[in-house]
């Protein structure tokens, strides 16, 4: 094979062209990358939230609004359904629909990770993980407008609240985050690649809703509610409820999430380094 | 042993303080492109996944996946200086070495390089939101181009202004007419002066009065040792802003060389294929 040359306008020489990164090194290139430009997708995902409330007089706290009032309906209705008190219902039913939000809207969401952007990813090159991070920090903005309801939910049912345990909402949230940037480009990737995937994941999605343990007590499963707390998605609405609620998480709650995100982020990295360059032909 | 030279070698701090040297260049080594074209069954999961698990008829029909080789072997040197026009004809591959020199597609085979910050006009509507002013938009499009709406915010002002539209600037983008919108979407995209500038046809569509400004303006930094690269159909306008130019048929470079040749062997491929043509349709009446 004859070497690769190049004319270096440099020096007037011509020069053999380095070898070309791996496809490992240009995967960590991309991730990095995205994060160097973090004003740019705090920006645009603070637009994509100001932009979809546009018009509307309460602007994003209409969400917060839309989640109120689906608690508040929730709340009368079921904790009579599951004959709890609203005492101990309701501020159980607020905290894991709120995380639920948060984890349905990545997950369905993060299937237009890259079919939402086409426009973009086809004419400039930014890195795909710009993306990725614009999705998750837009999902994290919702959550933070939602979050508000949780206060004043305790405050009307008024519960010991352990101060000190609200720091175990730290290493949640960034397991979650990290889940929900690996979730975002595996679903991106997978439904970029096959449209029929979007819709499929959203049946699902429904259907999860119903079987983890969100607005229902696990209690309520009585014996059989190991089961249940094997279930990665009650695993990250505990490890984040729990200390909310000063009660104590499921036992394998915080291992069950652990691994997880580290299988998970394995598992997309393996995706993101073999098929990234093929993103843009796919959207 | 082979040798490897580091392409991307830095050039002395105090060189480029001095603007002694400005290191630009793009650089194509047997490119091949290949588009994979979707469609009914292979965009399908569940297909895909039937076809891996029963083989047979299923699996050529779920991966009926059909491949457009949209550049073949395609080896270019542009350097500092040079000011390259593609031609060809319509499906030539010349949008897709667009993509390919802006980043967008990396080469399905083969090796790109290149060195200098890119500037790419492929498309008007890239980061325009059609509800914001003009005056908005140009930090929105600033934004997608990399720079910081704090730095854009303060050309923005000179970016108005060369765009010459007047009130125009402080009204929504969708009642701009296509012309007022290349305007807008030139200015924005060359108020940094960028070391490789890539633009796609449509700049064509602009006015007289307007191109005529536009090519000052990238002659200007063209001979600031930058690279333009135009693809378009109007070899009268390839020749204008021109130097050098690359023929793209069906894929491949049939020439390269100085402006005026290639348009030359433009003119004799597009004759040719008219004599076919006539040819043709002789033959079948």
């Amino acid at each position: 094979m004859q070497p690769e040359t190049v004319f270096d306008a440099c020096t007037g020489q011509i020069v053999e062209l380095t070898e070309p990164p791996t496809r490992i090194g240009l995967a960590v290139t991309d991730l990095l990358e995205g994060m160097r430009k973090s004003w740019l997708w705090t920006t645009l995902a603070q637009q994509d939230v100001k932009l979809r409330y546009r018009g509307s007089i309460l602007g994003p706290f209409w969400q917060t609004l839309t989640t109120g009032a689906m608690i508040g309906g929730m709340g009368v209705i079921y904790s009579k359904l599951f004959r709890t008190e609203l005492y101990d219902y309701l501020p159980m039913l607020t905290v894991g629909l709120i995380f639920w939000t948060l984890i349905a809207g990545i997950v369905t969401e993060g299937c237009g990770t890259f079919i939402a952007v086409q426009g973009i990813i086809q004419q400039v090159k930014l890195p795909f993980s710009l993306h990725v991070y614009r999705l998750v920090y837009r999902n994290l903005l919702t959550l933070a407008h939602n979050f508000v309801i949780i206060p004043i939910v305790l405050l009307m049912y008024p519960h010991p609240i352990a101060w000190l345990r609200l720091i175990e909402l730290l290493p949640g949230l960034v397991l979650i985050t990290i889940t929900g940037i690996w979730v975002a480009i595996l679903l991106g990737m997978i439904s970029a690649r096959f449209r029929d995937v979007p819709p499929i994941v959203a049946s699902i999605v429904q259907v999860v809703f119903f079987v983890t343990p969100v607005m229902w007590p696990i209690q309520a499963l009585g014996s059989n509610a190991w089961w249940a707390q094997l279930n990665p998605f009650f695993a990250a609405i505990d490890v984040l409820r729990g200390p909310l609620l000063g009660q104590s998480t499921a036992p394998y709650s915080w291992s069950i999430l652990l691994v997880a995100t580290a299988l998970g982020c394995a598992a997309s990295f393996a995706f993101f380094a073999r098929f990234r360059s093929r993103i843009a032909f796919w959207v | 042993m082979r040798r490897v030279v580091c392409l991307l070698r830095q050039v002395p701090f105090s060189y480029r303080l001095l603007g002694l040297v400005s290191l630009s260049f793009l650089c194509l080594r047997n490119v091949c492109v290949d588009f994979p074209i979707y469609q009914g069954s292979s965009r399908s999961l569940k297909k895909a996944l039937l076809a891996t698990s029963t083989h047979g008829n299923l699996a050529r029909d779920a991966l009926d996946r059909i491949n457009i080789r949209a550049l073949s072997d395609v080896s270019i040197d542009i350097v500092n200086g040079d000011r390259v026009g593609l031609i060809g004809l319509n499906g030539a591959g010349k949008t897709t070495l667009l993509k390919v020199l802006a980043g967008v597609y990396e080469p399905t085979q083969g090796r790109f390089a290149s060195s200098g910050s890119v500037s790419s006009l492929l498309d008007i509507q890239v980061g325009l939101n059609p509800d914001a002013t003009g005056r908005e938009n140009i930090i929105l499009r600033g934004m997608y181009m990399g720079i910081h709406p704090r730095e854009m915010r303060s050309r923005a002002t000179e970016v108005a202004e060369f765009t010459e539209l007047g009130h125009y600037i402080d009204m929504p983008v969708r009642t701009y007419s296509a012309g007022m919108m290349i305007r807008l979407a030139f200015s924005i995209s060359t108020c940094i002066p960028p070391d490789i500038l890539i633009m796609d046809e449509w700049l064509t569509a602009g006015d007289a009065q307007f191109l005529e400004k536009a090519q000052r303006r990238v002659e200007d930094f063209v001979r600031g040792s930058s690279i333009l690269v135009l693809a378009s159909h109007s070899t009268e306008l390839v020749e204008r802003w021109c130097n050098r130019g690359i023929l793209l048929h069906q894929g491949r470079v049939i020439i390269t060389g100085p402006i005026k040749e290639v348009v030359a062997a433009y003119r004799r491929l597009i004759g040719g294929e008219a004599a076919q043509a006539a040819a043709q349709m002789a033959a079948a009446g």
